[in-house]
């Protein structure tokens, strides 16, 4: 295998938050490397710091301690050439579904029409063509989680970060999301960050899963996923997902215990 | 069925005063009221007119003021800490007793009532304008912050549009004291206006003008609520 360009360069990242109670460590000395077009899932159980180390990859939540360089440059704030996709879809509610989705084009204030087309493709791949023109509040969770979904790539970002982006959704769309997302990576590799506290989830889209956990919170596990792409849809019923879903809950649960013997 | 109540209401009335011999200067009949307001028509409008244009005038003054600071206040958590204590503290006061003071400094002309009456409506706006500039999901600033927007787009674009309910309902009570702001001040100061021939009709005991007065001021309240109203529902359907 020949060795992949690094996307991100994480050393040392540690973020406190300055409480009543005194300082809090939300994230501990992480260090590690994202590589170019690794679809990469952070995993934890919620308050483990994951959505704050994300927030911090894309410049949205400034860095106490440590340095992130993303392609050589060091992070400093956000930047345009990431796509972010948030747990609640965030669409506008006077905006249409294809307005909404040419949002960062007007704020970014690049020629709508050049964009026009790829709107318009983006949406086709999500199924969302005959709705265009619909607004939000006229749309399912899953279908409105589907439209932040082509927003975010509307700009055709290298790198996608995703807070959490199906939680909100019930288990039956969300397989199916899972699906729709595994689909878009096979048209449209980028690097990606996935946060999520769903172990299948996380190990059905991923190349690579880190778990966070422990107080104060640190990467206590890093497993390269072995399957290819593309996956096929019943992959989540094969032997060998279930048995990497079953280590992967034993890290979780115990947590940071485990941290020396997984030492990169 | 309302309807039906106020008929019922206005024939009571009619009968009574007739039945009970109740002198015109004490109350009269809505069937006076009525004659009075034909015979007397043309002077009623020439006084409603500056009533009305005083009061347009100070809402609309009220209204771009009490964006355009609520947007100040919401800026900056130094403006925030130091002027919305006293935001607050004026919304509280019943202002309608600085009326004459206003009197005092600035004369009886009709710019002073247009300011008491823009003073009286100014405040609702700031503060319901505040709270929907507030209301704003933390994620959808985060979204706009994560494309670099910049303040002026990250206000025109989202926070103004997700605060056009509130400023609606701020709006709602801004004409109904603006008006209220023009008839004290034309009660105290006015050559002119539907509040001056009030407080005139009342020197000569015409009750039946009054009454008049009273029922033009309801119609053009009405109308210019219904027309805040009218733009409300056509912002409503624009951006929610």
């Amino acid at each position: 295998m020949t060795a992949k360009a690094k996307h991100l360069d994480l050393w040392q990242v540690s973020k406190t938050y300055q409480s009543a109670q005194g300082p809090v460590e939300a994230v501990s000395d992480v260090t590690l490397s994202i590589e170019e077009g690794d679809f990469v899932s952070i995993l934890g159980p919620s308050g483990c710091g994951k959505s704050t180390l994300m927030m911090m990859l894309a410049g949205l939540e400034s860095i106490t301690d440590g340095v992130v360089v993303e392609r050589g440059r060091q992070v400093t704030g956000p930047r345009e050439d990431v796509g972010l996709i948030f747990q609640d879809a965030t669409l506008l509610p006077w905006l249409s579904v294809l307005d909404n989705v040419l949002f960062p084009v007007k704020i970014l204030k690049k020629p709508r029409n050049e964009y026009l087309r790829r709107a318009h493709d983006l949406l086709a791949m999500v199924g969302l063509s005959k709705f265009e023109n619909h607004r939000p509040s006229q749309l399912s969770g899953g279908m409105r989680q589907r439209v932040s979904i082509c927003r975010a790539l509307i700009l055709d970002p290298p790198l996608l970060m995703m807070d959490e982006p199906f939680s909100a959704l019930d288990a039956i769309t969300r397989d199916e999301m899972n699906l729709a997302l595994l689909d878009i990576w096979q048209k449209n590799p980028k690097t990606g960050v996935f946060i999520t506290h769903s172990i299948r989830e996380a190990v059905l889209l991923s190349d690579r899963v880190l778990v966070m956990g422990g107080r104060p919170s640190k990467v206590v596990c890093d497993i390269k996923i072995p399957f290819g792409r593309p996956r096929p849809d019943d992959i989540a019923e094969s032997p060998e997902f279930n048995k990497l879903c079953g280590e992967l809950k034993q890290y979780i649960q115990s947590g940071h215990k485990r941290t020396e013997d997984v030492s990169t | 069925m309302p309807l039906m109540v106020v008929t019922v209401f206005l024939g009571g009335w009619e009968f009574t005063v007739h039945h009970m011999d109740i002198p015109r200067s004490l109350l009269p009949a809505p069937s006076y009221v009525y004659e009075r307001m034909r015979t007397t028509f043309s002077p009623l409008m020439t006084n409603a007119w500056p009533t009305t244009l005083e009061t347009m005038v100070s809402f609309l003054i009220a209204t771009v003021g009490g964006v355009v600071l609520a947007l100040a206040l919401t800026s900056s958590t130094l403006m925030n800490a130091s002027f919305y204590p006293i935001v607050v503290f004026f919304q509280l006061i019943p202002k309608i007793a600085l009326a004459p003071l206003f009197v005092v400094w600035m004369g009886i002309g009709s710019t002073t009532r247009i300011e008491f009456a823009a003073f009286m409506a100014f405040f609702p706006v700031v503060i319901s304008t505040m709270a929907g500039l507030r209301a704003t999901p933390g994620d959808a600033l985060r979204l706009c912050q994560g494309l670099t927007a910049t303040p002026w787009q990250v206000f025109f674009l989202v926070r103004l549009p997700y605060a056009v309910p509130y400023i609606f309902s701020g709006m709602k009570i801004a004409i109904t004291l603006a008006m209220i702001g023009v008839i004290v001040a034309e009660f105290i100061s006015a050559e002119r206006g539907l509040g001056y021939l009030i407080v005139f009709a009342s020197s000569q005991a015409d009750t039946a003008l009054i009454l008049a007065a009273i029922l033009i001021l309801c119609a053009i309240g009405l109308v210019l609520y219904g027309l805040v109203a009218l733009g409300e529902w056509l912002a409503m359907r624009r951006y929610c």
